[in-house]
């Protein structure tokens, strides 16, 4: 059922885009689904499999981010290699992050992901020779490039949707590796009881460490494409805690340690928080809250996961 | 040579001496009783060994190898593995993949670690059981799941933190014939246990450890009856 469910996916990302091409909001709200399915896929990695919930992903993505633009004003490096190299510098800054929250457990653990992220919040607002403070960063050009003879309109959001609907596929297809991998079978042994984990000869910490890096590098893409497809960062635009909650939501109201549960959860977030966007200026987010509460009453294991349910209870 | 050496092992939390310059030794093929009263330190000692708390002194071999400072998984690579008192399943894995986790500590393959993981269910006789969540199994069956994921692992030396609590007298002969049977079959077991009729039975030797320190260590019979043992359990009688 995952197979299927994957090769729809990709079916949709290939015929979607040109039948909603005219449409330019149709096509915002595409690519918005998607970075939120790209993050929301990051975070189940380490929240949905390893049961380590990070309250501080905005770190990485705002990492990303900034390391993308900086990296274009500053050495006049394309943004596409610099998101690359921004997801990287997302897993070394996790790095010292993971060896120092992972001696922690529990609600420890993630009430040190949200101060973490708060000091790295702190630093960009702060070190202005790097990040230029509170007033950000601004590209207003992209650089030609041609493909196969054509070049690429920077002003359409066409490109944008192909490059993050492979961005996004890419962590799927890693959600899709771990479900299959000893690391993800040992991810699981960790979320159920980390001490039974140690006793049968499972490295608890070095797992946790590699998956944060993991999750990490594509929340870093993340926040590469944020800074190219925005064309500015500022530090409350990147590194808010809600950015980060949002991931959580994401992941938990599709369904943890799921492959095609970031995508039901983007989906459905991103929908629901648009249209009370539109019918109530005043006041929207309380229908999104309500939305939440109701998931989690009736279907702890997520959309998803639910619906995984009731399929395999039908037959 | 013994297969385990503990020397003047400590261990204190605050100003509290749980384990106190114990020292016992380990043959190999051996099954040791370690009994105590409640509160004696005999988790402690089993978790200071197996590396879930750094001893405050002392000293711990494995063959001559000391494996004081080892992270816990590292001391299960080595050859020593456990269960807990309060079992700990992974409780919505299925009963397989329980045991399969803990194949994989030396065994890549899959399909090989999982296919070894049914035969050491079949030792605990869990064998029916495979695609059950552990959350399902009954407590008797959780503690042999326990053992299996512990057995997996390929031990040389396996300690046991009471398997039969809270077990029917039904349940106790048979993991009493169990603990026989791994020994047979080459793994070295350390025992705590309260059900004294079991200890009696399928020890060899036995260590009696008291406020942390040890009173009492030779065979089954010789210990019950040493007036030391007897004042720890019972206290000393009013002259």
């Amino acid at each position: 059922m995952n197979r299927t469910a994957a090769v729809l996916a990709l079916l949709l990302l290939v015929l979607a885009p040109p039948l909603v091409a005219s449409n330019q909001f149709l096509l915002h709200l595409g690519i918005t689904v998607l970075l939120w399915t790209l993050l929301g896929a990051a975070w189940n990695m380490l929240g949905g499999f390893a049961g380590q919930v990070s309250f501080g992903h905005a770190t990485f993505f705002g990492v990303g981010a900034y390391t993308t633009l900086i990296l274009y004003l500053k050495a006049g490096l394309a943004p596409w290699y610099g998101m690359v190299l921004g997801g990287l510098a997302a897993v070394l800054v996790s790095l010292p992050i993971g060896l120092i929250c992972f001696r922690l457990r529990g609600p420890y653990f993630s009430l040190s992901t949200l101060a973490v992220a708060e000091i790295v919040r702190l630093v960009a607002l702060n070190w202005e020779a790097l990040t230029n403070g509170p007033v950000g960063l601004l590209i207003t050009t992209l650089p030609r490039v041609a493909l196969s003879g054509r070049t690429i309109n920077w002003e359409s959001k066409l490109p944008f949707y192909y490059i993050i609907a492979v961005l996004a596929l890419g962590a799927m297809l890693a959600t899709y590796w771990l479900t299959r991998a000893r690391l993800g079978a040992y991810l699981l042994a960790i979320r159920e009881d980390e001490d039974a984990a140690e006793s049968i000869g499972i490295a608890t910490v070095r797992a946790k460490v590699l998956t944060l890096a993991l999750s990490a590098f594509f929340a870093g893409l993340g926040g590469g494409f944020y800074g190219l497809y925005y064309r500015y960062v500022d530090p409350d635009a990147v590194f808010p805690i809600a950015l980060s909650v949002e991931m959580v939501f994401i992941a938990v109201v599709g369904g943890l340690a799921t492959v095609t549960g970031p995508v039901i959860g983007a989906i459905f977030l991103t929908s629901i928080g648009e249209t009370f966007r539109e019918r109530f200026l005043v006041g929207h987010l309380i229908f999104y809250g309500l939305f939440m509460m109701l998931v989690i009453r009736y279907l702890p294991e997520g959309i998803w996961g639910g619906a995984r349910r009731a399929w395999a209870g039908r037959r | 040579m013994a297969l385990l050496s503990v020397t003047d092992l400590t261990r204190n939390f605050g100003g509290l001496r749980a384990v106190s310059r114990f020292s016992f030794e380990v043959a190999p093929g051996e099954i040791l009783g370690l009994i105590g009263p409640n509160g004696a330190g005999k988790t402690t000692v089993f978790n200071l060994i197996t590396g879930f708390l750094p001893p405050s002194g002392g000293h711990i071999t494995l063959e001559g190898r000391s494996v004081v400072g080892l992270r816990p998984h590292v001391v299960t690579r080595r050859g020593i593995a456990r269960t807990f008192q309060v079992v700990k399943p992974f409780p919505k894995l299925s009963v397989r993949e329980n045991v399969t986790l803990a194949a994989f500590s030396h065994e890549a393959s899959r399909p090989r670690a999982e296919s070894l993981a049914a035969q050491m269910l079949e030792r605990v006789g869990l064998r029916d059981r495979l695609a059950v969540p552990a959350a399902d199994l009954t407590l008797g069956e959780q503690k042999r799941l326990e053992i299996a994921r512990a057995l997996a692992t390929r031990p040389r030396l396996l300690l046991l933190d009471e398997p039969m609590g809270g077990l029917n007298p039904r349940e106790v002969d048979g993991a009493c014939a169990l603990v026989g049977q791994i020994r047979a079959d080459g793994t070295t077991v350390i025992l705590v246990e309260h059900v004294m009729k079991a200890i009696m039975r399928i020890s060899d030797r036995v260590v009696v450890i008291h406020h942390g320190e040890k009173i009492a260590d030779g065979a089954p019979g010789r210990v019950v009856q040493d007036p030391r043992v007897i004042a720890a359990y019972l206290g000393t009688p009013v002259a």
